[in-house]
This record gives structure tokens, sequence and C-alpha cells, in this order.
């Protein structure tokens, strides 16, 4: 019953709010009148009975407040009257409003970005039962993380003994791209070589058919095949029948097992079909090439299976080769965690920037709003009351801005996900979602506390009185305000400042990179691969044949300069074996992962690295005549140590004294020439030792694809007519990679880039907010001060020093932000350390190109109000009121 | 005692009470009926009645109608409800008992401790 009226006085105080307040007024006028009325006939006249009856009563306002307190209702309703009232403050100052949201958007919209990708690559969960459980191992550590590479015997190994915290393990290593021949024309597909277990360890069963077992990963059993879904709908017909039946890839002929279901994809690469991966005992094998994978036991951590890998491998053979064990999305984000990492906290700066330049306009409008809230203290809002008041304003504002924050978010965010160069296709499409929208309400709840406590603070802070009688005295707001002001901007420019620096050390690093010595000359010059259905019984000189009638044919085509074949080009991946020098079989005459390139005799001229010593190849290099190789500068630094290398003979493919393959010895070949070092794989790397064979001589060093270079004669598009001849000399080939090798070396300098960038932007748009935050502050300043600067003037200041004045205070908050920026950045820049290259994060340069950036912008943006401040005409501001 | 008394704490909400349990009264009318009553002995912040009176029919224990008043004009007059009327009895025995045992310890002598 109680509770029924209750809520009854609820509803109709919600309801009929604005009835209710008509009756109320009536009421207390009905009383004060009844009073008055009273009095008259007692004898008071008329006015004087009215004046005491409102006396008598006291504040009709305060006690209304209380009335509608009391009715229950005043929650909702104050909250209904604090939006409307917020609202039209909002609309009242449409350039505050504007600014604010346009900041806050900014702030919350770039983080929101990034959140979004940060939790889909960091922090979803793989899209695999229990990924919780899966780990991948590793025979070393890579910045920090185990490498994820093995060999294949202590794979075997570990299979054999680790048993008791793994649920199951698996191996795979990229395989080929393996040729389907269908009627007349052949179809490439992505290849993954795997153990037993992988479709155990990552998850997934067969549609139909089955995984593989035991005996299909005998040596010399029946090659058994795999199918994805997608290879199977397109290649195959979807036919079900397809499980038992042969097909040729390549030249194996191999049996369908098992098809995948629908929507299973393999994160690391798409792959079509899965082939068993046999291990045998070649050198090959033996190297660090295998990559791990497993599944823990439930309940099992990392830790554990750690200290348990650590005791089974006391019994590995050889020694010092424990297996590291880590987490597997960890490994996958790889390189891009530390990136995102950076960026995420780059954008908190930015945020927490964008904060503290709401904060302060917030403060700037404070001052002129203390009369306002003067009123409302006067006639009876409590402090409570004025709090929520102005925390319903902050929400509006929050609202706002996250509202266009998410708008924008969702806007670039497709722009930013193509634009990274990091491959996260593994993770899966990157959307504002669930989690990110709760990311997003947390920094609007953040930002609607603490921007309502600010107002707040502000304006309660001295009391309202002491405000009210200030404005109304129209003298200079209490210097305190101003003080707190400059507290707020020192702290914005010091931390548009720390992004300065992160962005000038990441340009600098890049610069460096883009310094880095190629070794060759990348200027108009396309690289392509190709890669031709291989035949068994196809000798390396026909198959160097095909080639040279192809080269020719290129060689042929119109701006075409020089064109060359080459094993693997610069920049793009390792191909690597193990050399020796000829009959020198200690440690320091062996080197594992000696880059090997089998080059056409024009590769240098095509490429342009000078050849220091001896001589290039010649076309009597052929198969049939003595074995020649080249080596580079860092090789032949290595060996032979400033002798002339010239003449002396090295074994590719044996490593002291050992052979990489079983067969006849292999021939020592005889260094004919030193060329100069030309970078591997990574652009960060010194170059590595290289050996250079002529391709005539590659032997039994198949690859079923080759890389080509081709230098044209001045800036030309020479792909079209490439692909053309290609496709005329040979419709069986498959042409991949076809860049320019600019775009090769872009590519390498990708990830890099792309964080500069990134930064680079977050850096700018600090700097402009900081810079919007000075002049902000400098011409509430200036018009607080004018009657103070009519003085000044009229006393005999000169212009210039009004203006010196004014410029001279920017200046002071730049160097006072500075000043803590440098501290800020120099904590903040270690965690710029992984992704620098050849800079320390304390480098000098960046410090003064932010300082000298940060100076600047304050000098400018205190210039405007300066100049104002010196235009001040003494009678105008003297009148001034 | 001529001076009038201010009122204790949480005892205008029983005064109003039991001013509306004689007949329906308009606020003013409360303000009145409980002065009379009380011989104009007890001051009665004229601005803190409406909350009271609000609050009191907030939780059910006065409803209220508008009427017309003795000289004929719209006034919003207050009833006891049954509900008000019970918590008027246990607010008055509760208040009885209070000021008996206050009143005893008042009045109790070093001898009696």
């Amino acid at each position: 019953m109680r509770l029924w009226s209750r809520v009854r006085s609820w509803v109709r105080a919600v309801a009929r709010r604005s009835r209710m307040e008509r009756e109320m007024d009536a009421e207390l006028r009905f009383h004060i009148e009844a009073f008055a009325e009273d009095l008259v006939h007692s004898g008071v006249p008329r006015e004087e009975a009215l004046r005491r009856a409102r006396i008598e009563f006291g504040g009709v306002e305060r006690a209304k407040e209380e009335c509608r307190e009391a009715r229950g209702a005043n929650f909702i309703e104050s909250f209904i009257q604090d939006l409307r009232y917020g609202l039209r403050m909002l609309r009242r100052n449409p350039g505050f409003t504007a600014v604010a949201v346009i900041t806050l958007a900014l702030g919350i919209g770039a983080n929101t970005a990034i959140f979004s990708v940060l939790y889909a690559v960091l922090l979803r969960p793989l899209p695999f039962p229990q990924p919780e459980q899966l780990v991948q191992l590793g025979a070393g550590l890579e910045r920090g993380q185990p490498s994820g590479y093995v060999t294949g015997p202590q794979f075997v190994f570990c299979q054999d003994h680790a048993a008791p915290v793994f649920d199951s393990m698996a191996g795979f290593q990229a395989g080929p791209l393996l040729g389907l021949k269908q009627q007349d024309k052949v179809n490439w597909l992505t290849s993954q070589r795997v153990t037993e277990d992988f479709f155990r360890v990552i998850g997934v069963n067969p549609a139909f058919g089955r995984g593989f077992r035991r005996e299909d990963m005998q040596p010399g059993a029946p090659l058994a095949v795999v199918l994805s879904d997608y290879a199977w709908r397109n290649f195959f017909g979807a036919k079900t029948d397809v499980v038992g039946t042969q097909l040729k890839l390549n030249e194996d002929a191999y049996t369908v097992i098992g098809v995948l279901p629908r929507g299973f994809n393999f994160v690391e690469q798409p792959t079509e079909v899965y082939v068993p991966l046999q291990f045998s005992d070649t050198l090959g094998d033996r190297g660090t090439n295998t990559r791990m994978i497993a599944r823990l036991k439930p309940g099992v951590s990392i830790a554990q299976a750690q200290t348990d890998m650590n005791i089974v491998f006391q019994q590995f053979p050889a020694k010092n080769s424990g297996l590291l064990v880590g987490d597997y999305q960890r490994w996958l984000a790889g390189d891009f965690r530390a990136s995102l990492i950076l960026l995420f906290g780059a954008t908190g700066l930015l945020l927490l920037l964008a904060c503290l330049n709401v904060a302060n306009l917030l403060l700037s409008r404070g001052s002129f709003r203390g009369r306002e809230i003067f009123i409302r203290m006067a006639i009876g809002a409590g402090a409570a009351r004025l709090l929520r008041q102005f925390l319903t304003e902050a929400l509006l504002l929050s609202l706002a801005g996250a509202a266009a924050g998410l708008l924008a978010a969702h806007w670039v965010l497709g722009a930013l996900v193509s634009s990274i160069p990091f491959n996260f296709s593994w993770a899966g499409p990157v959307r504002i979602e669930g989690s990110v929208l709760l990311f997003t309400l947390g920094t609007l709840l953040v930002t609607t506390v603490s921007f309502g406590l600010a107002s707040y603070w502000q304006t309660t802070r001295g009391g309202g009185f002491a405000t009210a009688r200030e404005e109304g005295m129209q003298t200079q707001t209490g210097a305190s305000h101003g003080r707190v002001r400059s507290v707020l901007m020192t702290c914005e420019i010091a931390l548009s400042f720390a992004l300065l620096v992160g962005a000038a050390l990441l340009g600098e690093s890049l610069y460096r990179l883009y310094q880095e010595k190629l070794g060759f000359d990348p200027d108009n010059v396309v690289t392509m691969r190709t890669a031709a259905l291989p035949t068994k019984n196809l000798t390396s000189e026909q198959m160097w044949n095909s080639e040279q009638q192809l080269l020719q044919r290129i060689q042929s085509l119109p701006g075409v300069g020089s064109a060359s074949v080459v094993t693997v080009t610069p920049l793009t991946r390792q191909a690597n074996m193990p050399v020796q020098v000829f009959g020198m079989d200690d440690d320091e005459h062996s080197f594992g992962g000696t880059e090997i390139r089998a080059i056409s005799e024009d590769y240098f001229q095509t490429m342009r690295i000078p050849v220091l010593e001896g001589r290039a190849f010649l076309q009597t290099d052929g198969a049939g005549s003595l074995p020649v190789a080249l080596v580079n500068e860092t090789l032949a630094r290595r060996w032979w140590k400033g002798r002339n290398p010239i003449g002396q003979r090295i074994v590719i493919g044996s490593y002291k004294g050992r052979k990489l393959f079983s067969g006849p010895e292999i021939a020592p070949r005889e260094i004919v020439g030193v060329v100069s070092d030309v970078k591997g794989m990574l652009l960060t790397r010194p170059a590595p030792p290289m050996v250079y064979i002529p391709a005539t001589q590659k032997g039994d060093m198949l690859s079923s694809s080759t890389a080509w270079v081709v230098r044209t004669v001045g800036r030309i598009d020479i792909m079209p007519s490439l692909r053309r001849a290609l496709a005329e000399l040979n419709p069986e080939q498959r042409v991949t990679e076809m860049r320019s090798m600019r775009e090769v070396i872009a590519a390498s300098i990708a990830g890099q880039s792309f964080i500069s960038l990134l930064l680079g932007v977050f850096a700018g748009v600090a700097l402009v907010l900081a810079a919007v935050g000075i002049y902000g502050v400098l011409s509430l300043v200036v018009a607080q001060r004018t009657h103070e600067i009519g003085i000044r003037m009229s006393l005999g200041a000169e212009r210039r020093q009004v203006l010196k004045l004014f410029v001279g205070q920017g200046l002071m908050l730049a160097l006072a932000g500075a000043g803590i920026g440098v501290v800020i950045a120099l904590g903040l820049s270690r965690f710029l350390s992984s992704v620098l290259y050849q800079i320390r994060p304390t480098n000098f340069l960046p410090y003064v190109v932010a300082a000298t950036v940060s100076i600047v912008m304050a000098l400018l943006a205190s210039y405007l109000p300066a100049r104002r401040a010196s235009r001040v005409d003494p009678m105008v501001a003297l009148r001034y009121e | 005692m001529d001076k009038q008394m201010e009122l204790l704490q949480g005892t205008l909400d029983m005064l109003i009470l039991k001013a509306v349990s004689l007949g329906p009264l308009h606020g003013y009318g409360v303000l009145l009926r409980i002065q009379q009553i009380s011989k104009d002995r007890l001051e009665i912040q004229q601005g803190s009645l409406y909350p009271a009176l609000y609050r009191l029919e907030h939780q059910g224990w006065i409803t209220s109608e508008w009427g017309e008043s003795e000289n004929k004009r719209k006034a919003k007059y207050y009833r006891l409800t049954a509900a008000g009327k019970r918590k008027l009895q246990t607010e008055a025995e509760k208040w009885n008992r209070m000021a008996d045992v206050i009143a005893g310890i008042l009045q109790s002598t070093p001898e009696e401790v």
C-alpha cells in the first residue's frame, strides 16, 4: 500500500511535472496571501502585510526545492531539468561547445580506433576451441619470446618424451606451391607440411574423411593429402566421393584422405592443402626451421609446461637445446604487439591532453559563470545539487564527444586497418564491437566525472560569493584561477612535447633506415617471381634452358636495359645453406647460414653491384666447366681476413666436414671474385655472408621458383609488357610478387613507417590542441586584463612592451611544459626502444627538435592574443567595465 | 511561558498528522491550528511546513485534494488516511513513552541512582 502510493506519487510527479509545479506555486501563493489577509484584518496596510508575509515565510524557492525533493521524484526531475539547462548552456556558447566536442572526439576517436585493433590482435581469443591452451615452442629467444622454430630432432624428442603436460603437439613447415594439373590448366595450391596431430592441436576435425595418422607419417608411406574446404569446392567440385581418390600434385601421387570443414582457416598462412611432414636425417631437417605449436592439458600453465620441458630436455643428446614455451597469440602478434602497445599509449596521452584542454576551457568559462552560480546558490541550490548539474553538463559534453569520436573511429577504422603493414589476418575482422564500446564507455565515464568535478571545484572553491563579487566589480578574476589554468597548460605542453619526442625519435630512426647502404641501385628495377611446374625428369640444364629462353625474351622487350635471374632478391627472403672452406673442417671455417644466390651472368650489372676483385661470371662458366663462385666482402673478411680469396675453394652444402645431402661428394668451387655487400632479407641487419654461383651450375640446388630483376632504361612502366611476354611464353607459369624495387624497400620498413606516421599524426594533433589551449588561456587573460593594459598604456607603456609581456607569458608556459616534457619523454621513451633502429631513446636530436617545435608553437599561439592586447585603445580600455 | 519554543527535531510530522486528524485543512490552516492548539507557544518555520506536508503525502499518511477556502478561494486540503491514523497513534504512543522515560530520568535524585 505504502509502496503503491509512493510509486503513484512518483509516477504522477514525473508524468505531470508541470501541473504539480503549477499546483505547488498556487498552494504557496495561497498561503502567503491568506497570511497577508489575516495581517490586513489585524490592521496592517495591505502592501506592508504582503511584504511581512513573504519575510515570515522565508525562501520560497528553497521551500519549493525541498518540496520537490520530498515528493521523491526529484532525481529524475532535476536530471531532466539539468539536461535542459546543460543543453541551453552548450547552445549558448557554440564556440566553446564545438572546440570541446572536437577535442574530445579526437581523443576518444583515436583511442577507440587503436583499441579496436589492439583488442582484435592482442585480446580477442583466437577462433579455436580453448585457445588459451595453445602454446608455441621455440629453440631460442627472439625479442623476449620463444622463436617459434625448432629442429626436427627436437620436435621428435619432444613428441616422444614430453607427454605429461601436453595434450598434443604439432610441427609444420610452409610447403611449396603444389601444381595441380586439371585439363590444360595448372592450379597452384598453397600447402602446409604438418605432423600427425596438427589438426588435434588446432582443434579442428575434418568435415568428412579423416585426419593424419601415424602410418601416414612413416617415410615411404603412400602420400596422403587433406583438402581445405576452399580447395575442395574450387578444384574438386565439392564432391564427397573425392575421399579415397588419387591426385597428382607436382610430380607426386597423393591420396585424398579428408576434407576440412567450411570456415576453418589456418591462422598463420592461407593453406589450401595439407600434406604429411616426414622428418629425414639430412642437415636440412636438422636446421631450426620447423614451426611448433602444442596444446596444453587443461589446467596446465605455461610456467608448469616450461618447468617440465626443462627437466625432459636434460636427456636430450645435444647440449643447451631445451625448448622454450610461449603464448601462441603473442607469437602471432609478433612485432605488431610492441607497436600496438606503443600506439595505444600514445592515444592515451592524446586523450589525457584532450581532457586537460577541455578542463581548461571549462575553467575559463567557469570564471565567466561565477555570477550565474552565485545566483543559483543564493536561491537555494545546495552543493550536491550544483555538483549534479555540473556532472550533467559534463556528461552532455562527453556524450557528444564520445559520439563524434565513435563516428570518427568508425570512419577511419577501415583506412587504418588496410594501412597496417603487419600481417594480422589471423586475428579476424577488426570492428568496433561490444568490448570496444565498453572501453569507450569507460573513457566517457572518466571524462564526465573529471570535467564535472573540475567545474564544481572551480566554482565552489573560494565560494560563489567571492567570484560573484569579483565579477561584479570587474576586477581581474582570482589570480589562483589563472595559476590553475597555467598548470593545466603546462601539462598539455609537456604531453605534446613527449609525443613530439616519440615521433621525432621514430622519424630519425626511419631516416636512418632509408640511409642504410643497400649495396645496389634500386631505381628503375622491377622484380618478380615465377614458378614453373617442376618435372622430375627435367635436368637442371633443361630448366636453365627454359629460364634462358625467358630471359632472352625479357631482354628483348622495348625499354629493358638489362635483366637477370636470381634465387632470391634482396629484402624479400632468405636462401641459405652451410658453406665451408674446402679442406678446413674446424669451427671457424664453416658457416651454417651462408646466403646462396644462383644468378645469371648479368646480375651484378643489372643490380649495379660493384665487383671489387676478380671477375663476374661469364657465359663460359657453364654446367660442364670448372665450378666457380663469388663471395661478398663480409664472407671474404670472415674467412680470409684481408688476404685475397681469389683462387681459394669452398664447399656449398657442407658443414665442418658433414654433408647436407646424402649422395656423391660435392665438388668444391673456386672463388673467382669478390663483390660488394648487399643486404639480405632484413634492411635492419648488416649484410650476411653471401656466395654467388652461376645459375648454369645450380646442379641439384633446384627450386621450383625463380626471382627476376629487370632494369629499365629510364622510368617506364614495364610491368604490363612483362606480364604479356610471360603469358605468351608459358601460360602454365605462375607469376607473383611483381613489384618495383622501391616498393620492396618500402615494404621491408613498412612497419616502421606506419608507426612513425601514426605517432607523427598524434604528435601533430597534440601540438594543435596545445596551441589552441595556449591561445585560449592567453585570450582570456588579455580580456580580463584589458583594464590594466589600458592603465599601463596611458602611463606610457609601449605597444611593443605589451606584446612582449604576453608573448613572454606564452613562452614561459612552453618552457615549463618542455621542461616537464623532457622528464615524461625520458620516462616513457624506453618503451620505444623495441621499435627504434640504431638510435637510443635518449638521443639528443629529437629532444632539440621537439623543444624547437614547442617553442615556435607557443610563440605563434600567443602572438595573436598578445597583438590584440597591444592594440588596446587606452581610452576604451579605461572605460571598459 | 510566553516565549516561543523551537520545535524538537522530527516532531513537526506528528503535529501535522494530529492537526489534520481533527478535520481536513489547507497548509495555512495546519499552521494556524498548531499555533492555536499550542497557544502560540511553538515556533514553526513556515517554509518547512510544505516540504513536511509533501513528504507525508508521499509516504501515504495524508492525501490532498483541491477545495474552496473560507473566503471562497481555491486551496489544497489535506486529510488523514487510514494508514496515517495508525501512524499517528503509534507515533503518539512512542512519544508519550519517550516523554515518560526522559521525565523519569530528569526527576531522578542522587539517592535513587
